[in-house]
């Protein structure tokens, strides 16, 4: 026994020893450098895919706002549209027919022309492949109704006039359409060859993309915007799913930027590290609860306002979330036209809640049922807050954690969608229709923007004819009726617009942040 | 001649158990209350241009219909496309493969090594300091949570220490692969620093992954030695003045070994299936995650496409653990 006892200690200690000091080494020679002029992002949500027409979402912009260009642009904040690869655009006295004339000289990665044809062909590729930005350009305009006047003009003919058009034109963007196909197959418009990769115009060139990991993308020289004296040569984006990984990630120098939707505690574990800033700038993120107003007691605007009422608004947002966020009384950003300043919303007040639950006709007979995002702490929170100020005004409910895609399925009849969801309505293009008009026009019942299944036919009209006027100040005042309806008509509750939140490097400058976009678009960014 | 038959025998009725396992997932996956179509088509899209797309995809018809389909495509050895990448999802399947092979086979590699040994040193020291202290490692091995070991493993080694890196496969964007293996690739471009840091990075992910995995080896291995130790056997070896060292090693561990091997091919076919959590946590570009995020979109084809290959994965493992009873017990048993 001793000989053998020996022999195993032995064999174990060498192997633990031997182990430990090769896994150390290792990890010395293994460590992650990066060089100046390369800029890691680490992201929420994977890069699945390269198709600048398959997606309309804010995780995934950095692809569409990096390796591709528009017409039109997105910048700064408050968001302003500019002309990008256009140079002008004139819209006809009736609203139909908008011209763009395009910049010459414009090159894509492989050195042709951007021209009138490439546009046609992106946007026919959006409606034929029906994702993304697709179910809006849908409602406004057919295929075929692009046209190329000439290499450097071309014209939209839309179905109906819409204010909005114009709004969502940096959607189309460019891709070269002599590339996309050559690589098409089984008339797929180039679907399978585009998602792994691209066929711009844009500030960097795709040079690797990895659907597991996510891409690389070297500085376009020549791009048509030229370049400041400082820039970032080498861009990376990762989809990095674990927050804790991205936040140690950025202290550890292996990321110089990471997602900015973190938790309190989080933004300030950055900051007091020392080793990493986080920049802050208002967004137009909507956190909101959608009441489906088809249902008793639902269906009783008195329940619905008294409903308002039992939200702790102040509770949440500057003790839960440590005043990130600014309160947002209506359904409509804060920083938007269109937005009734007047108006200031609920308040939290149990007893007056309780009033006029007293006088509603209908009554609170059966618990409600509140559904939040499954994987979203925020909505878990104030589903669990709101619960509490149910309780207090008598009202039982059940909080139930639903994944998005469970949650998109049951928002489609009404009788299935929940009582109540809490969700946020994010930017993808701004004007007030992203918010209020996609939200209450009986057209858009059913759909994830519009869980509420309200109808209200001076709503309809008020919607309609902002969307048809071209003026934007006549625009707003329709649009500020509608809000003034809408919140007296409490078919929702609305908690909070959002801050957003850009933890980076030290020594990284230019970021300019765009509430479509997140500021990840990085032509303009260099280190210090 | 009783391998191939073996052999022959497993893959005559793979072919049954996979239709039923692809029949049972395909009708969970589509009647669970999720509809990828309605995701793809974007938030703005109308109930009536998310019906449409439905048609398009061909997901409004009869779901036997749609089973039907998927065998049949599925015999000319195509796995569908995946609603939401549009790529093939063979081609998914296939980039994220090595990643999980390269990580399931270092976390065995430690598992075993290590676990080996600890169990025969725990039987035969029975009772004495080292036997409780490695039966005590060995259930919080098994207890610990993944996400927290994994976490404690960053803080201290990548965050504190600075040793080992915190997330990846590799240093920087990984190079094109060539086999997808970043220690093999590296090994073929002739790059000793690519493949320490391969190695390197591999480190945190196959310790976290190898824990549980350890605990259980040592754990079978200890009462599969201390259950040989008393047979006849040993004691008429001992008798005949074989070195006890030689008789535990060579003969007892090879009788005790069954049940052990057994466990690890278990622990490989459901390490190959991917790791959710370790994966996630050190940024791994695995099968798990892809699994779990088609779960979550009910992106169809990947679902379906991740149920053959797991299948063929445990099928695989069982004839393998199979062969190697066969090997070490030359009595036939299973064989």
């Amino acid at each position: 026994m001793p000989i053998l006892r020996s022999i195993g200690t032995s064999i174990a200690r060498r192997l633990v020893l031997a182990g430990l000091a090769s896994f150390a080494l290792l990890g010395c020679l293994g460590q992650a450098s990066v060089a100046q002029t390369r800029f890691v992002f680490a992201n929420e949500s994977d890069y699945d895919t390269m198709d600048p027409h398959a997606a309309f979402d804010v995780g995934r912009i950095a692809v569409r706002l990096n390796v591709y260009d528009g017409l039109m642009r997105w910048q700064s904040n408050p968001a302003k549209l500019e002309p990008w690869i256009a140079e002008s655009h004139a819209i006809s006295k009736d609203g139909l027919t908008y011209t763009f004339k395009m910049r010459k000289g414009v090159k894509f990665h492989d050195g042709s022309e951007v021209k009138a044809a490439d546009v046609v062909y992106s946007l026919e590729r959006i409606l034929a492949l029906g994702k993304g930005a697709a179910s809006l350009f849908k409602t406004m305009i057919d295929p075929g109704k692009a046209k190329a006047i000439d290499d450097y003009t071309v014209e939209f003919t839309l179905k109906k006039p819409s204010a909005i058009f114009l709004a969502i034109v940096p959607e189309i963007h460019i891709v070269n359409a002599a590339q996309v196909k050559k690589n098409e197959a089984n008339n797929d418009w180039g679907a399978a060859w585009l998602s792994k990769n691209a066929a711009g115009s844009g500030a960097y060139k795709l040079t690797q993309f990895d659907p597991a990991i996510g891409f690389v993308a070297a500085r376009n020289a020549d791009h048509f915007k030229g370049w400041g004296p400082k820039f970032i040569d080498e861009i990376e984006f990762r989809g990095v799913k674990d927050t804790n990984t991205r936040v140690l990630g950025l202290m550890k120098g292996d990321f110089n930027g990471i997602g900015g939707y973190l938790q309190t505690d989080q933004l300030k574990r950055i900051e007091e590290s020392g080793k990493a800033k986080v920049l802050e700038a208002e967004s137009m993120r909507v956190m909101m609860m959608q009441f489906n107003t088809t249902r008793a007691p639902l269906n009783d605007p008195d329940v619905r306002r008294a409903l308002n009422q039992a939200f702790d608004y102040d509770g949440f947002n500057k003790n839960i979330l440590g005043g990130q966020v600014e309160r947002n009384p209506t359904p409509l950003p804060n920083t938007i036209w269109g937005n009734p300043k007047d108006v200031k919303g609920y308040v939290f007040d149990i007893e007056k809640g309780k009033a006029g639950l007293a006088k509603a006709s209908a009554k609170v007979d059966r618990p409600l049922e509140i559904h939040f995002l499954t994987g979203f702490a925020q909505s878990e929170q104030a589903a669990q807050l709101f619960q509490n100020g149910l309780q207090k005004m008598g009202i039982q409910s059940k909080v139930v954690g639903t994944p998005w895609p469970t949650i998109v399925e049951r928002f489609g009849k009404p009788e299935t969608t929940p009582d109540i969801s809490i969700y946020w309505i994010s930017t993808y293009y701004a004007d007030p229709h992203n918010w209020i008009g996609e939200m209450f026009h009986s057209s858009g019942a059913g759909t994830f923007k519009n869980a509420h299944h309200y109808k209200n036919p001076k709503v309809d009209e008020l919607l309609d004819k902002a969307v048809q006027a071209t003026d934007q100040a006549e625009r707003a005042k329709f649009y500020e009726e509608a809000v003034r309806i809408v919140v007296d008509d409490a078919p929702g509750l609305w908690i909070y617009n959002t801050k957003w939140y850009g933890p980076y490097s030290k020594n990284l400058a230019g970021i300019v942040f765009c509430p479509i976009g997140n500021a990840q678009e990085m032509r303009t960014a260099y280190y210090e | 001649m009783r391998i191939l038959a073996l052999i022959a025998k497993r893959l005559f009725w793979f072919v049954p158990t996979a239709a039923g396992l692809i029949a049972v997932v395909f009708f969970i996956s589509r009647v669970i209350p999720s509809d990828p179509v309605a995701l793809i088509a974007g938030e703005t899209a109308s109930r009536a241009q998310i019906e449409a797309l439905r048609v398009k995809l061909g997901l409004d018809r009869p779901l036997p219909i749609q089973l039907a389909d998927y065998y049949r495509q599925l015999l000319k050895g195509d796995l569908g496309t995946s609603l939401f990448t549009t790529r093939p999802v063979a081609d998914d399947l296939l980039a994220r493969l090595p990643a999980t092979i390269e990580l399931t086979i270092a976390a065995m590699l430690i598992a075993v090594l290590f676990g080996i040994p600890l169990g025969v040193v725990s039987a035969t020291r029975r009772n004495s300091g080292i036997d409780h202290g490695l039966r005590i490692a060995s259930v919080a091995g098994l207890a610990i949570a993944s996400f927290w070991l994994a976490l404690i493993l960053q803080l201290l080694f990548a965050m504190k220490l600075g040793v080992l890196p915190l997330q990846g496969r590799i240093s920087g964007f990984p190079p094109r692969p060539v086999t997808g293996f970043m220690t093999i690739d590296a090994l073929i471009a002739g790059r000793p620093d690519r493949l320490w840091s391969a190695l390197a990075h591999l480190a945190l992910p196959a310790i976290t992954l190898a824990v549980p995995a350890l605990a259980t080896i040592v754990r079978f291995t200890r009462a599969g030695v201390l259950d040989t130790l008393g047979r006849p056997f040993v004691d008429y070896q001992r008798a005949t003045g074989i070195p006890q060292a030689l008789i535990v090693w060579k003969y007892v561990l090879r009788n005790a070994l069954t049940s052990t091997v057994t466990q690890i091919g278990l622990l490989f076919g459901i390490l190959l299936a991917g790791a959710v959590v370790i994966e996630t946590v050190f940024q791994w570009p695995g099968i798990g995650t892809y699994a779990f995020e088609s779960i979550l979109h009910s992106d169809y084809a990947a679902v379906m496409g991740f149920t053959v290959y797991a299948g063929g994965i445990f099928m695989l493992v069982n004839l393998l653990v199979d062969i190697v009873h066969g090997l070490i017990d030359p009595r036939g048993g299973t064989v």
